[in-house]
């Protein structure tokens, strides 16, 4: 939002809209963290939001290092990092045969 | 004078919501199929409000403006199509209404709608893409609907053998049958079918010259339109999955789901909607193909056909039993 006059609000990324006080955004956040860190796995990514500063964090496990601002710049920096796009029909993650 | 917002950050908006962004119609539809008529009927019959329109039309020479009387203000985009070539062109038009919009200090005498009537030759799914790329647009204007205009006498002709045709009626939240008074009952009954399996998601009506008219039902064994396999066009026909979310959605879920679904596989993923209660609200979720719409927040208690907690995704190319797996998976209260 404008700093002098608080007008118009940024819209914030989409995901966002589920919660509407900050008890429930920072709930949010640390369940959305936990699901990421459940889709990054096995990917060699590591997601990690503390709720304390803003963004995501991102890591590859040899310490290439990002912090990006919502769920779909996750996505596009996670296939830079890794060279891959991680769709979450992947069949490893829930055991078919695709 | 700063102003707290509920919801900050949210991304959400709802009618006549604080943030006071303004609502916009796309009407979109093949050539010929009727669009400027059923606009200019709701015109005169005030359907809109106090509506700005906004004409899109390929040619360099405008014709319909001529016939839009009733609009509050009239902006025509002539000389390329908006979806396009003339992309830039309507950011800018848009960008200025908004502009003079703001100017008005009495918000009961501001324009309440924008409806933008696209050229027949437009796909209006890169349209909301750019709408919502722009910063200034993204924070003014929100989607409400997607509106496609289908002629009963050429629309299964259009839908066999142009995938543009395709891409319009799979884009529509509301397919309008128009010229129904063309044709006869039985191809308005394969047409129907033919819109059903193509956008199963979108609700169906009927016009004649603007008119409202009751749709004719389609007659028990009518047996639906073979559309043939389109050599630019996509090979499978859309399928709908419906995924429920259980009595307590977990949103935070659905969102790291969802997102990289759509990353992945945003070409497939032809349309998702559905509403969800959050602790932010009932909240109506909807994508055009890569392009999630800010969520809106819906009155309380109005299940409609017990669509709630629950969502719909519409595409092809993916095997649906793959789809309840991930989303039992990743949406499973106990991940990881």
């Amino acid at each position: 939002m404008c700093a002098s006059c608080g007008y118009p609000a940024a819209p914030g990324h989409w995901t966002e809209a589920g919660a509407a006080t900050a008890p429930d955004r920072l709930r949010a956040r640390f369940r959305r963290a936990q699901v990421l860190k459940a889709m990054l796995q096995g990917s060699g990514l590591v997601a990690h939001d503390g709720g304390l500063v803003p963004g995501i964090q991102l890591a590859t496990l040899s310490g290439n290092q990002t912090i990006v601002p919502d769920l779909e710049q996750v996505w596009i920096a996670a296939e830079e990092m890794t060279g891959r796009v991680i769709d979450p029909l992947d069949p490893r993650f829930w055991g078919g045969d695709g | 004078m700063i102003r707290l917002i509920p919801g900050f950050g949210a991304g959400t908006a709802k009618v006549a919501e604080p943030e006071g962004r303004i609502r916009l119609t796309l009407l979109g539809g093949y050539l010929g199929s009727g669009k400027t008529t059923w606009l200019r009927h709701q015109l005169h019959a005030g359907t809109f409000g106090r509506v700005h329109v906004v004409v899109n039309e390929a040619a360099e020479i405008p014709v319909d403006d001529a016939l839009l009387g009733g609009a509050a203000g009239l902006t025509v985009l002539a000389g390329g199509c908006v979806c396009c070539t003339g992309r830039g062109d309507l950011v800018a038009a848009l960008r200025d209404l908004c502009d003079q919009r703001s100017s008005v200090a009495d918000s009961g005498a501001r324009i309440e709608r924008i409806v933008l009537e696209t050229s027949g030759l437009a796909d209006p799914a890169p349209i909301v893409a750019a709408l919502r790329a722009d910063p200034i647009l993204a924070r003014h204007i929100v989607i409400g609907e997607i509106v496609v205009a289908v002629d009963a006498a050429h629309g299964l002709a259009q839908l066999s053998d142009d995938p543009l045709g395709r891409r319009q009626v799979e884009a529509a939240d509301r397919l309008i049958l128009t010229k129904l008074d063309a044709v006869g009952a039985e191809a308005i009954a394969r047409l129907q079918l033919a819109l059903r399996s193509l956008n199963p998601g979108a609700t169906l009506s009927a016009a004649v010259m603007g008119s409202w008219m009751a749709l004719p039902e389609v007659p028990p064994g009518t047996q639906p339109p073979t559309l043939p396999l389109l050599p630019d066009g996509d090979a499978e026909p859309l399928l709908p999955v419906r995924l429920s979310l259980g009595p307590e959605p977990d949103w935070a879920a659905l969102g790291v789901w969802l997102s990289a679904l759509l990353h992945a596989r945003g070409d497939q993923i032809v349309r998702v909607k559905g509403v969800v209660q959050t602790p932010a609200g009932r909240l109506l979720l909807q994508t055009v193909r890569r392009v999630v719409q800010p969520p809106e927040i819906l009155p309380a208690g109005e299940d409609r056909g017990g669509l709630d907690n629950g969502i719909v995704v519409i595409g092809r190319g993916f095997q649906p039993q793959a789809l309840h797996a991930s989303f039992r998976h990743f949406l499973n209260p106990t991940v990881p």
